[in-house]
């Protein structure tokens, strides 16, 4: 089985975001493997594991458009436990969902994995479309905001839920497949490869960190960097972005002196009781 | 000679921030509420191992991660920055100085192949026994002892305050096999933890290092084979002090990412907290309190990684190592203190944890040598004392 997760490196969320003249200033700012990301490679490493052996099963390569050092969030996935890494020269604001899935769509065809898991969104554009548009554009199966992953033994479906709001569906998906993943994926029986795992298998209730061994031993593996010409993917994207614009700064409030002021403002005033 | 490199590598970034982040994420949750319970818990001992935290120096063909001392103070002082968990650290640093760095410095083929895979892996989790009831400070005048009979050695002694005691699985004891011979008296052991004649009882609970748990261990006609010695008889006493140069740096490192982690948060709740309608940090008497810890950090930095250097560079570091120690522990001392100071009545609400960096640091003036140790080894150095 061999699986290919793409991810996007994102402005930590934590920071207070900068906007200066139309755009959001990210100089300064520290990056990070997008959430989801990380979730999509842990659903992809527990795909590969606790069969019989102790080994992985199976190969997990991440793959990765944005400037240079992207190295370092695509090293950290490697020391995570992911087999090799490449990373798509690109810059960040020159991208958009298409030109994302039409670069991923190249990848697939040079490294012809048997299945893509990915995050169901990226936490800086929130786009939620790259997953969506690369199904299509590959003619294959998508199963969306997956909760839990059961792959079957012969490898060629897998049984999926994903929550909705009527509850948890659950359905069926062929392979090869699209899959992106939500924030469940990582509870501790979410995924599990039939073909390798028991039905009793557990992992731990979240994601795995880059330990001190996997950094080490990640020094070992293949970092490639490759740029969009050599995958024969002509530039130019479909969104243009016009301005960022903080949102207003919130007014200050209003002080109350009794509890039947409040009711009153709450019911002449706002409207609400 | 060699500088002095104070520079960080992208080698040695990657490694902080992958621990900064294992630390924040994984250690630091539900330390407070462990602190209160002097709580320790082998749950996450074990996932602080998995992770490599309890073989930064040793070796990578044990399984260690084979740091020289500049990089395991990083490691350790990333650890002061972002994990609240004191006392775990504290029972890591015990582990890997005072019985892992020895058992690998013995350079004993047949007790690391038996033991320190295991070691470097936290699976074999150590505790060392050195200090005893009226053996502190004057750490040769021990009174244990280990008599050999035929094949066979028979340990008779007590030792106190001994960190990881009542949970460790392994023990690193010194005992006298010639007490009249002074420092070449003194041989090392290593002792399972259910070796018959080995008692262990736990120590009541303690005001700073809550979750990290110590106790006292008996030996009372503890028969052990010959082969549980480490080392040649007489070379306890040097592979303990080689122990203890290892701590008083590295282990020390954890002190002054608390204290930055301190100086943040006194720095951030003097800007935020208003009496007499402007922050508390306008007034000169915090600013400078807060400079002052400013000072402290940064000299205590400074010495910290001139002593891990000149321990890398295989120089000569007694004294440096000393007053690392020393500066740290006084200054971490002092600056929790400033730190309840600055926040006042919640300074002293355990809850909100402010009060942490001084009761860890307290006992610091005391373990691994106290001030008054390191003092006369700076003064000996010095030709005087």
């Amino acid at each position: 089985m061999k699986i290919l997760v793409p991810c996007k490196r994102v402005p930590n969320p934590d920071l207070k975001l900068k906007v200066a003249n139309g755009s959001v200033d990210l100089a300064g700012t520290t990056w990070q493997v997008n959430p989801f990301d990380e979730y999509a490679v842990e659903a992809a490493l527990r795909l590969t594991e606790k069969g019989k052996g102790g080994e992985r099963v199976g190969e997990v390569v991440v793959v990765s458009i944005g400037p240079k050092d992207t190295s370092a969030q695509l090293k950290q996935l490697l020391a995570m436990g992911a087999n090799r890494a490449i990373l798509v020269a690109g810059d960040d604001s020159a991208l958009d969902s298409d030109l994302v899935a039409r670069i991923l769509r190249a990848v697939v065809a040079a490294e012809k994995p048997d299945l893509v898991i990915t995050g169901k969104q990226a936490v800086d554009g929130d786009d939620n479309q790259v997953g969506q548009i690369l199904a299509a554009s590959l003619g294959w199966p998508q199963a969306t905001f997956l909760a839990s992953i059961l792959l079957a033994a012969d490898g060629k479906s897998a049984t999926v839920t994903r929550e909705v709001d009527a509850g948890v569906e659950e359905r069926r998906v062929r392979l090869p497949a699209i899959m992106t993943v939500d924030l469940r994926i990582i509870g501790k029986k979410a995924v599990r490869n039939e073909a390798l795992a028991p039905a009793t298998a557990e992992w731990e209730d979240t994601q795995r960190l880059a330990s001190l061994k996997g950094i080490m031993a990640a020094k070992k593996k293949e970092l490639r960097e490759i740029t969009v010409e050599s995958l024969g993917v002509a530039g130019g994207i479909l969104v243009k972005t016009l301005r960022h614009e903080a949102p207003p700064a919130r007014k200050a409030g209003v002080k109350v002196a009794s509890v039947e002021e409040l009711v009153a403002k709450l019911h002449n005033e706002a409207k609400v009781i | 000679m060699a500088p002095i490199e104070l520079d960080v590598s992208p080698a040695q970034v990657e490694r902080i921030e992958a621990v900064a982040r294992f630390a924040r994420e994984r250690l630091s949750p539900g330390a407070r509420e462990r602190d209160a319970r002097g709580e320790f818990s082998r749950a996450l001992w074990d996932e602080a191992a998995r992770f490599g935290l309890a073989g930064l120096p040793i070796p990578e063909t044990w399984g260690g991660s084979g740091l020289d001392a500049v990089e395991t103070m990083q490691v350790v002082e990333t650890l002061g920055r972002t994990c609240e968990d004191g006392g775990l650290v504290f029972s890591l640093c015990a582990h890997m100085f005072a019985s892992a760095v020895p058992i690998w410095r013995s350079k004993d083929a047949k007790q690391q192949g038996l033991y320190l895979a295991d070691i470097a892996a936290g699976s074999l989790l150590c505790a060392n026994g050195t200090t005893e009831p009226e053996a502190g400070s004057d750490i040769y005048a021990m009174k244990a002892t280990a008599r050999r009979v035929g094949d066979d050695y028979i340990l008779d002694g007590t030792k106190c305050f001994i960190t990881n005691a009542p949970v460790a699985d392994l023990f690193l004891i010194y005992a006298k096999t010639d007490p009249s011979a002074g420092f070449l008296g003194i041989s090392a052991f290593l002792l399972p933890r259910a070796t018959a004649g080995l008692r262990v009882v736990p120590e009541h609970h303690k005001s700073g290092l809550r979750t990290s748990p110590w106790g006292t261990i008996y030996l009372e006609d503890c028969k052990v084979p010959v082969t549980a010695r480490m080392g040649p008889e007489g070379a306890g006493a040097a592979l303990f002090g080689e122990s203890m140069i290892w701590e008083r740096c590295c282990l020390f490192a954890y002190y002054v990412g608390a204290m930055e982690r301190s100086l943040r948060r006194c720095i951030e709740y003097a800007r935020d907290r208003k009496q007499f309608g402007k922050p508390i940090g306008k007034n000169q008497s915090i600013a400078n309190r807060i400079v002052d810890m400013k000072i402290r950090l940064e000299t205590c930095r400074l010495l910290l990684y001139r002593a891990g250097e000149l321990h890398r560079q295989g120089r000569r570091c007694e004294d440096a190592v000393a007053m690392c120690k020393l500066w740290i522990s006084e200054c971490a001392v002092a600056s929790g203190l400033d730190a309840i100071q600055i926040f006042g009545g919640t300074g002293v609400v355990t809850d909100a944890g402010v009060d942490a960096l001084l009761r860890d640091a307290v006992p610091a003036q005391v373990f691994s040598g106290t001030s008054e140790m390191q003092r006369m080894i700076i003064a000996r150095t010095l030709g005087v004392g």
